[in-house]
């Protein structure tokens, strides 16, 4: 049997300010838990050393405003070339599946990258499947967010993408950071259905997420037929975690981990650095390496509070009948949406980086085609936290695009180029995985 | 005058060192059946050639825990455990006589729940009515706090006296349940047989009429007194490898990247030479295929020797065991050594009969001689090759845990291999030569790990615990645990000098006093505990170590 392979990055000597939540002390009670229990000891387990990403890697999925160089610091690299070293391992089958408990977190970074929202400032999931695409040929992926927060950063990565199924289950969004992840977010034009939303009432515990992860994550997935599974694996669910509200277990994160079997697991949020995320660590640990977790419980953990009042499951089960409805109804839609006549669909909308206070307006085209999940094009204009304003024009042309969608994407970065109205000019070209950045002051162009 | 002597488990080789050259030596075959008649006669031969009044310090390395720990001789001992929440109880089937209670205490050292006294006695009792005499008591972050397993030392105190209690936060007060437990527990049943042993050096020097310094070889390539080996018998197994690569590094002169390449007559042991220093094993030596809390080199055992077995049918051509000596050294069979001496005319005793022997295998598989001399050496060396490759992607693939760890990661580059036991002379030119890279072979290379054992100076690391939130810090390897005042601006400068202080506190239990100048900081790390958006206090891991080096009288080998 294939051990499971934990990669242990905690970054112990970078936060975002001493006190913050996301601080060097976050994951240091797991290590004292992971080390005091053996864990990496065990022959069924396999612990991998960090490397850091390229700022090819980085940019496969980002925009980052100016560059790479100046926006993503040493940490971020780190972090996100951990979860590359696991998918290679991975991939390479010299594990049966992996872990990467890593920080910085990743999944409310968006494609464009003017500094840090929601504690993240490159997204690791996101900057993996591309990778995973990339090198190892895969198509369809599907990513389960658990954290209690909305993976909106993940969301908006892949919102237009076909291939890419992602699933999020949050405390819903009325009452949490981000303020979205509704129900009725379920994909761009030409990859509806493959966004699938789960807002869960603050409170919600073992019984309600066992029930949602049962009736509708399972059943989508079986469907979807993914060639990977990944847990963007947050861990605030948990009961005595600050920021949230919700009332998940230790026990309820392993037999998640059990029932959902991922096939690479990336830590993301959960800021109960030391009632939580020492035993939700070592569950998640225990149930992939198929370790017995019956001994597993967490100081302050009562039965008694894990009692469902009737009310939640009728709003659980409207939501299951809802999303399963809107799920299976994909394929039609996205037909329709074909027959509109329009060459391109397009929206503006602002984005708010809440940790580093910027602003982002931004317009997103998406080109409709009738052959493919089309290429997307972004204007943004934010001013950075150290005063910079940048105004910057992108496009993406994802791996998938047909030929034609290509030429398109290509031409429209030249004339952009060309056009003086922007500081910046990017183009991901996934079919030929080259990564243009053009400096229209200096008329300088890198690729990568 | 320095003396030290390493009975392996092959040869037993002892030196007497004195102003940069080996004055005296001994290399004799080990009876393994009695490990102390070889350490005596050893000793008796060198004291022979020298005036012993004039001997300054004897250094012993032995195999005998090492071959008590593998054989599982020893005391019959049991082992009560603490698990609390966590891993399943399955995972820990370390002894027969393995009990768990209740309790449980978290990793700031807080009693989540008590032990019960009334289960503590039933099992106890349940011991001795096993006619057991020794128990290992280990609970789950007791180096955090030692509380429960203090209470049940207590209990076995008064109600069970017969019974000879050791805690686990005593042994090894380091992270890590499982090789605690494994550590206290062959602590526990060594312990005895190991003190028998320390009587009789006492007694053996004390009949010789010297009563100078006595040390033991430890696993870390340093020394402990013998009275400091009695509390920690353990920590004498595997220092025959660290013997070696000290004794290579005694003779390397120069702080480069090496490989020490041991090779006798059955093994090749390969260990690393980092910048000057020994590459410890980052999970601690193997006990019966079990991690524990001893530190020691990372020594790669490979089952390739100088006396290693050709065989006719080709397929493996070298086989992995010795049936006696080499052909040129009077045996009957042809073997690696024979191999290198046809093949690069080295002239190696009888040269004649490793050539009768190759011939007659060449002729068994219609090669002339050369070739199946030359096929043999190039498998020799693209084996060792291919296992120090290995090793060095191993230490390469270390976790880190730190950005500024993987951003400035060392790339290592092998300088020179030192080449030490019997075989090495024949086999690590054409292997030095294969990969681009220096060798030394020394006259003193025979006796390397007599000269490793007689040169090295004690060792001793503390590491300390500090959380100043609950005012408590805890010591390895003393278990000792204390009170911090409060101090909102209890610092890093703070928290090494308390460090500090432990040093020198342990290293004055040892006899080590004077050595505290040389002792340098290996880790400095400091959390902030924050409750709300406050600081509330922080925690320091501070450790310090007296590293493995050579005694002060000790200016290198003349050349």
């Amino acid at each position: 049997m294939k051990p499971t392979g934990i990669l242990f990055f905690p970054a112990f000597d970078w936060a975002i300010s001493p006190t913050h939540p996301e601080r060097e002390e976050r994951l240091l009670y797991t290590r004292d838990q992971l080390f005091e229990e053996g864990i990496m000891d065990l022959p069924g387990i396999k612990e991998y050393q960090s490397r850091m990403a390229t700022e090819k890697d980085i940019s496969r999925t980002h925009f980052c405003v100016p560059d790479v160089e100046s926006r993503i610091t040493k940490a971020h690299l780190v972090s996100a070339g951990s979860a590359l070293v696991l998918a290679d391992a991975f991939m390479r089958k010299e594990v049966k599946n992996a872990f990467a408990i890593i920080r910085p977190p990743g999944h409310h970074a968006m494609t464009v990258s003017h500094g840090n929202r929601g504690f993240c400032d490159i997204n690791n999931e996101a900057i993996m499947v591309e990778y995973l695409r990339q090198h190892y040929g895969l198509k369809k992926i599907a990513i389960v967010d658990t954290d209690v927060h909305h993976g909106d950063g993940t969301q908006e990565i892949f919102y237009h993408d076909p291939d890419i199924l992602f699933i999020s289950f949050h405390q819903d969004g009325r009452t949490l950071y981000p303020g979205s992840g509704f129900m009725e977010e379920l994909g761009g034009p030409l990859a509806y259905g493959t966004t699938i939303n789960i807002p869960l009432d603050p409170g919600t515990g073992d019984y309600g997420i066992h029930y949602i992860l049962d009736n509708l994550v399972l059943p989508v997935l079986e469907e979807f037929k993914p060639e990977l599974v990944i847990n963007s694996a947050g861990q605030d669910n948990h009961f005595s975690d600050p920021l949230a509200n919700m009332n998940f277990t230790a026990q309820g994160y392993a037999i998640l981990n059990q029932k959902l079997a991922p096939d690479i697991a990336v830590l993301e949020g959960g800021y109960s650095v030391e009632t939580a995320l020492p035993y939700v660590n070592m569950g998640i640990i225990m149930a992939m390496a198929g370790i017995d977790f019956s001994n597993l419980q967490e100081p302050g953990y009562k039965k008694e509070n894990q009692s469902v009042a009737a009310r939640e499951t009728g709003s659980l089960d409207r939501i299951v009948k809802t999303q399963l409805r809107n799920f299976r109804s994909r394929e039609e839609k996205v037909a329709d949406n074909r027959k509109t006549g329009q060459t391109f669909f397009s929206y503006n909308r602002n984005i708010f980086y809440d940790t580093d206070y910027i602003h982002e307006e931004q317009k997103l085209n998406l080109r409709l085609c009738q052959n493919c999940g089309g290429y997307r094009s972004l204007s943004s204009a934010a001013r950075q936290s150290d005063g910079a304003y940048y105004k910057i024009y992108a496009v993406n042309i994802p791996i998938y695009a047909c030929e034609k969608c290509q030429a398109e994407g290509m031409e429209l970065y030249r004339q952009m180029a060309e056009s003086g109205k922007y500081d910046y000019i990017y183009l991901q070209d996934h079919p030929r995985d080259k990564f243009h950045a053009f400096n229209v002051k200096l008329l300088q162009e890198k690729v990568y | 005058m320095l003396l030290g002597i390493d009975v392996g488990g092959t040869f037993t080789d002892g030196v007497i060192f004195a102003q940069g050259e080996v004055i005296a030596r001994v290399k004799q075959p080990t009876d393994e059946r009695n490990i102390k008649q070889s350490l005596w006669s050893a000793l008796d031969e060198l004291l022979l050639k020298v005036d012993k009044d004039d001997i300054e310090r004897v250094v012993l390395s032995t195999t005998l825990i090492t071959n008590l720990l593998a054989t599982g001789q020893g005391e019959p001992t049991a082992l009560i455990m603490i698990p609390g929440y966590g891993m399943p109880y399955g995972e820990y089937n370390i002894c027969e006589d393995t009990f768990f209670v209740r309790g449980f205490m978290d990793f700031r050292g807080r009693e989540i729940e008590n032990i019960d006294q009334d289960e503590v006695r039933d099992v106890l009792r349940e011991i001795t009515k096993r006619q057991i005499h020794r128990a290992a008591v280990v609970g789950k972050f007791s180096n955090r706090n030692h509380i429960q397993e203090t209470m049940i030392k207590n209990i076995a105190k008064s109600d069970f006296p017969e019974l000879d209690i050791y805690i686990s936060s005593e042994v090894a007060c380091r992270l890590n349940f499982p090789r605690r437990a494994v550590t206290t527990f062959y602590t526990a049943m060594i312990l005895k047989e190991w003190n028998r042993f320390a009587d009789e050096i006492e007694t053996v020097f004390k009949q010789r009429h010297w009563n100078g310094r006595v040390e033991i070889l430890k696993a870390d390539g340093g020394t402990m007194t013998l009275d400091a080996s009695r509390l920690q018998p353990c920590e004498t197994a595997f220092s025959g490898p660290a013997a070696g690569n000290m004794g290579a590094l005694a003779l390397a002169g120069e702080a480069v990247n090496s490989v020490v390449l041991d090779i006798g007559g059955t093994t090749a042991d390969i260990s690393l030479l980092i910048e000057g220093k020994p590459l410890y094993a980052s999970k601690g030596a193997k006990i019966d295929g079990r991690f524990t809390h001893i530190n020691s080199l990372a020594v790669k055992s490979v089952p390739l020797g100088g006396d290693s077995v050709l065989s006719p049918d080709g397929d493996p051509l070298i086989r992995a065991y010795r049936l006696g000596p080499a052909a040129c050294f009077g045996g009957d069979r042809p073997t690696v050594i024979d191999a290198f001496n046809v093949a690069f005319d080295l002239g190696i005793g009888n040269a004649a009969a490793s050539y009768e022997k190759i011939s007659r295998l060449g002729e068994q598989s219609g090669k002339p001689v050369q070739e199946v001399s030359r096929n043999v050496t190039d498998q020799v060396v693209l084996k060792l090759r291919a296992e120090i490759t290995a090793m060095f992607r191993e230490w390469e693939q270390e976790p880190a845990y730190k950005v500024w760890e993987v951003v400035n990661r060392k790339k290592f580059t092998l300088q020179r291999i030192i080449g030490i036991g019997a075989a090495a002379e024949a086999i690590i030119p054409l292997l030095a030569k294969d990969m681009g890279i220096d060798y030394l072979y020394h006259k003193y290379s025979p006796v390397a790990n007599g000269l490793g054992a007689a040169l090295v100076r004690p060792t001793i690391a503390v590491e300390v615990h500090i959380d100043t939130q609950s005012q408590k810090y805890s010591v390895n390897p003393q278990g000792h645990f204390g009170v911090i005042e409060k101090n909102s601006r209890f610092g890093l400068e703070k928290a090494k000098a308390l460090a500090l202080e432990c040093l020198k506190n342990a290293a004055a239990d040892r006899g080590l006093a004077h050595m505290t100048p040389q002792a340098q900081y290996y880790m400095e790390e400091q959390f902030n505990i924050v409750r709300g958006w406050d600081t509330a206090g922080k925690i320091f891991d501070i450790g310090i170590v007296i590293a493995p080096g050579f005694v002060e009288q000790f200016q290198g080998v003349i050349k």
